[in-house]
């Protein structure tokens, strides 16, 4: 009887280093995409033909938002061109200014700057907005003393490598 | 043990119980983990999916309007004459492409065909600078310049308003 009973018991995996690491992945995920979600507003960037865009490297970034107006996803889900073009607000990092405020745009991204000189400012415009609306905060970031800047648009996808 | 024959039980008994009892309580006490773990491996796979769909974008890097980056670079050469892409709004989803004012292209993978072909003439560092009218989507602006970088042409700047 002795014997039965311990070898029923025996062959039990210990699973708790496992708990210890899914838990710790579960964590992590949850992190990162509350980052990445912070920075960002809701918004189709443009789709480009033979996209040469690439994955920004690492070190410290600021996402300059252009938002359009609200949307439910499904009404831009077949041609998201068709929109009104006119922006609603900027969002620089997590601090959202009106269109008419682009110079306090300026003031905040020199404070980047002068928190971190490497700084990249990251350039996230809805593909839908008119050109006059997206220069002015071209021009806003020129005068924040930053000369290059990164377009955000979507990464090519395998149609396009025809 | 093994060799305990048949025998009445009350000896065997008696002499056993304190170390085996022991060791047999601790492996009764088992949580049972099974349901905890299938739901963290759901949640898991939750934020895996979600998290590469925000990777999806990706970045294309600029000169600014005015920001003349390197000024070292039109250092003891002949003032060159920038190309320029002109972009003219039709309708949403199409625009109209001149270039230097004569030659057009109907699309962006024209516009760089025909980059490729002005090369003969205008050597990759030669200023381009691309104009879109103001109601210009910022699709065709960003596709634009894309066409650009793609022909290999590294001095690509943006008009202002």
């Amino acid at each position: 009887m002795a014997k039965h009973a311990r070898q029923g018991a025996t062959p039990q995996m210990n699973i708790t280093p496992l708990i210890d690491v899914v838990f710790q992945l579960i964590i992590f995920f949850m992190l990162v995409n509350n980052i990445i979600a912070e920075q960002s507003v809701q918004m189709i960037v443009p789709r480009l033909d033979h996209s040469l865009t690439h994955e920004l490297t690492e070190g410290e970034r600021v996402v300059v938002n252009v938002a359009p107006g609200n949307y439910a996803p499904s009404d831009r889900a077949i041609d998201p061109l068709t929109f009104d073009g006119r922006a609603h607000f900027v969002r620089v990092g997590q601090r959202t200014f009106g269109m008419d405020q682009l110079d306090l745009v300026t003031d905040e991204l020199r404070q980047w700057k002068a928190r971190n000189a490497k700084v990249e400012v990251l350039l996230r415009a809805d593909a839908a907005l008119y050109y006059e609306q997206v220069s002015p905060l071209m021009t806003a970031i020129t005068a924040a003393d930053i000369h290059t800047v990164n377009l955000v648009a979507y990464m090519p996808e395998n149609e396009n490598t025809q | 043990m093994s060799k305990r024959p048949e025998q009445p039980e009350p000896v065997v008994v008696h002499h056993v119980p304190p170390r085996k009892k022991r060791a047999k309580e601790p492996l009764r006490m088992q949580l049972n983990l099974t349901s905890m773990i299938d739901v963290i491996f759901l949640l898991l796979i939750y934020f895996v999916i979600t998290a590469s769909f925000t990777a999806d974008e990706g970045v294309l890097t600029a000169r600014l309007p005015q920001g003349a980056g390197s000024p070292s670079q039109a250092d003891l050469k002949p003032p060159s004459i920038p190309l320029d892409i002109v972009l003219r709004s039709v309708d949403v989803s199409s625009v109209h492409i001149t270039v230097n004012n004569r030659l057009t292209a109907d699309s962006f993978s024209q516009l760089y065909d025909l980059l490729i072909s002005l090369q003969k003439d205008y050597p990759p560092d030669n200023p381009l600078l691309i104009k879109p009218d103001g109601q210009v989507r910022w699709q065709h602006v960003v596709n634009a310049f894309n066409a650009a970088v793609r022909a290999k042409f590294s001095n690509v700047a943006f008009a202002a308003q």
